[in-house]
């Protein structure tokens, strides 16, 4: 009734037309990012929990040290009742 | 105004005026390093890329110190206007107005990085190309004005610095790496007509899209 | 009149040239039954004739509910595609029909502007649509304005992203679109964008209603279809089909090869199917359980003489070419396995490595740039690497098929330079 749900997992995502290859994102978060063969990031799809702070403080440092700015958090909240 | 008659205010100017090059040097090659995408294998791109931004606060405040000095300073007029708006200093106009205008620019490049979440990407990159036009107008200001840059030692470190930056500006120019995003684009004579209905409304008529 | 009862619908009584506005007006004039054009709409299950087959009402839905001012309706009639020939088709039998959807369409979501969006290299068509937006406008001065436009003809400027940021800001380029569903913008305003063959639909739904609609096709994908057919044939034809008519009868019809190897349903972003499954009807139902869809009703025949991995190759090697270039997996991933795939039709020694890599370069790049023509060239190449695989294999291992040096069946544009390449 109105219970205010906090979200519960993230997910990293990429803008891959922004992303111009640096690499910079796999150096700080490389438990969510991966790397091509041409320095472009693969990403980790399935969500990771928030409260797993390793993981959300890289991710956190990875959007803040994108040179294009190409990342961004996205939370997701659990639609359990 | 306040204008205090010490000395030392003269000594301050002049020392972090050649202090805030020294650090825009580096941090001006440190951005080049950045984008040539150095590092990965002994030291991270993104401490690099962190080193640049620190870097760039700590500059910034020498050239802060370097300009409260100055306009404190009574032994030369300059009010806290030259500060920003050139050609407004009744002492060396000329080199001082150059200075303003690298500082002005300086101001542009960094008040837009630290905005640099809230901004579009493509005009933070159009404001950031202007840095190497601030630090062209930091050098030569620190030449024309410089009581220091008469002497060897001075001019020595103004040269060093310009000859670092002019290097780091060919290569970034030249060792740059091959991008995907290098869409090639028309030029603006082959633009496309615009809509080609023959149009028997009123001129007054709104067009359907908007055209930039 | 009464409402055209079977088959052609879309095609309706064509002469050598268009039908003019009268002409248009006297063959399909309204049966007058139909109240609400959107729930004979919703009723008639329509789905998009684009190639993603998204349900027309849905998208109506999406458009009301949104509360922008401003709302545009676009009309793709961009048809980037090399194999398809429908749109064209159509606007050259009937662009009324076209119109008159697209006006339908207006009428439901509350736009005042309709833009019809062609091709600029297909001067026939402008041509054809000019004319019939022109035989309107001096009709009636009422109604929503309708323009026509004329981008590049890029392969993914007939993207839906793409054609909305030509006409916000001239760049034919495709957008990033993370949310969905998400609503196409220009400017302020919100945008209805259909393939110019939903609109016809739309239009013809909105005269006779949804129960004469679904009289032909299946329960599933009502309608009728637009299906070109190239390839092995003696010259492409665009035929109107119901749904769920099996694929045979459709290459008889066609006066196409009878017996092929494969064929590749759905354009060169599709799938193949084995000829052995030309019995199967076309319909998504039915398509599906050979891992294929109807898409944009395209069928490129390839005859047994014909050489898989030679058409395969052409096409990947175009569609690398066709990349926008603006995400790094596309720009560099597709030329990649383009490259490979030409090791392995010349059957060299590293073909084995070559067909190793190109597995993993498909996983790789799949779902990785922002449009989903990456996605579509892997669908592509994956289902080549089904259907060919005894022909790969052969390949692979030295000994390429007769037809590996022979012509090719699929039409390829040109592939143009670098500095050729035209986004704005």
């Amino acid at each position: 009734m109105g219970v205010k749900r906090r979200p519960s997992t993230f997910v990293l995502k990429v803008n891959p037309i922004l992303c111009d290859g640096f690499g910079h994102c796999a150096e700080l978060a490389p438990e969510l990012v991966n790397v091509d063969e041409w320095g472009y990031p693969i990403i980790r799809q399935e969500p990771t929990k928030i409260n797993n702070a390793g993981a959300y403080e890289s991710a956190k440092y990875a959007v803040r040290g994108c040179p294009r700015q190409a990342l961004q958090i996205e939370k997701i909240t659990d639609a359990q009742p | 105004m306040l204008a205090l008659t010490s000395p030392y205010f003269w000594y301050t100017t002049r020392a972090t005026g050649m202090v805030a090059l020294i650090l825009f040097t580096i941090v001006v090659t440190m951005g080049t390093l950045v984008a040539n995408r150095v590092g990965g294998t002994y030291v991270g791109r993104f401490e690099i890329n962190e080193l640049h931004r620190s870097l760039s606060i700590v500059a910034m405040l020498f050239l802060v110190i370097h300009i409260l000095s100055t306009v404190l300073d009574s032994y030369v007029s300059t009010g806290l206007i030259s500060a920003i708006a050139p050609f407004t200093s009744s002492y060396r106009r000329l080199p001082v107005a150059i200075g303003t205008i690298a500082f002005d620019l300086m101001l542009c490049v960094w008040v837009s990085s630290l905005l640099k979440v809230r901004i579009k990407n493509s005009s933070w990159r159009f404001i950031h190309w202007f840095s190497w036009l601030a630090f062209a107008s930091a050098a030569a200001h620190s030449f024309l004005t410089g009581s220091d840059s008469h002497k060897p030692w001075g001019l020595a470190v103004i040269g060093l610095c310009v000859l670092v930056v002019a290097l780091a500006g060919l290569w970034r120019f030249f060792g740059r790496p091959v991008r995907a995003a290098g869409r090639t684009a028309l030029s603006p004579l082959a633009r496309a007509p615009l809509a080609k209905t023959s149009n028997s409304r009123p001129a007054s008529s709104q067009k359907v899209v908007r055209r930039r | 009149m009464i409402a055209p009862s079977s088959l052609p619908r879309l095609i309706h009584q064509t002469t050598r040239r268009p039908l003019t506005l009268v002409e248009h007006e006297q063959a399909f004039s309204s049966s007058g039954e139909v109240v609400d054009a959107l729930k004979e709409l919703e009723a008639s299950g329509l789905m998009g004739r684009g190639g993603a087959g998204f349900p027309t009402h849905r998208k109506v839905e999406l458009l009301r509910s949104q509360r922008s001012r401003t709302k545009y309706v676009v009309v793709n009639a961009m048809e980037g595609e090399p194999a398809s020939h429908k749109d064209r088709s159509l606007i050259a039998a009937n662009p009324h029909l076209v119109l008159d959807g697209a006006e339908a369409l207006a009428a439901m979501i509350g736009a005042k502007h309709i833009a019809v969006c062609v091709a600029r290299e297909f001067s026939t068509t402008i041509n054809h649509m000019e004319r019939a937006i022109h035989e309107r406008q001096r009709r009636s001065q009422r109604g929503p304005l309708i323009e026509l436009h004329t981008p590049p003809g890029r392969y993914v400027a007939g993207e839906e992203s793409a054609l909305v940021h030509w006409l916000d800001d001239n760049q034919c380029l495709p957008q990033y679109r993370p949310n969905r569903p998400n609503v196409l913008r220009i400017g302020q305003g919100v945008v209805l964008l259909d393939n110019a063959e939903t609109c016809a639909n739309v239009g013809l739904i909105a005269r006779y209603g949804a129960e004469w609609f679904r009289s032909l096709g299946t329960s599933l994908h009502p309608g009728s279809l637009l299906v070109s057919v190239t390839g092995a044939v003696s010259h492409p034809t665009v035929m109107e089909v119901a749904a769920g008519t099996p694929i045979r009868q459709i290459l008889e019809a066609a006066q196409a090869d009878r017996d092929p190897q494969a064929l590749l349903l759905g354009g060169y972003s599709g799938e193949w199917i084995s000829g052995r499954n030309i019995d199967l009807s076309f319909d998504n139902a039915a398509l599906k359980t050979v891992n294929a869809s109807v898409g944009a009703g395209i069928i490129f025949v390839l005859p047994k003489s014909g050489c898989g991995i030679g058409e395969i190759y052409n096409i990947v090697r175009w569609m690398a070419n066709e990349s926008a270039r603006q995400c790094g997996p596309c720009a560099f991933g597709l030329p990649s396995m383009a490259d490979d795939l030409g090791l392995l039709l010349a059957g060299s020694k590293e073909a084995g490595a070559a067909l190793r890599r190109l597995n993993e370069q498909a996983s790789q790049i799949d779902g990785r740039g922002a449009c989903h023509h990456p996605d579509g060239v892997v669908r592509f190449v994956r289902s080549s690497l089904r259907v060919f695989e005894d022909d790969i294999r052969a390949h692979a291992s030295g000994r390429p098929c007769a037809g590996a040096r022979g012509p090719r069946f699929a039409t390829v544009p040109r592939l143009e330079r670098g500095d050729e390449l035209v986004w704005e």
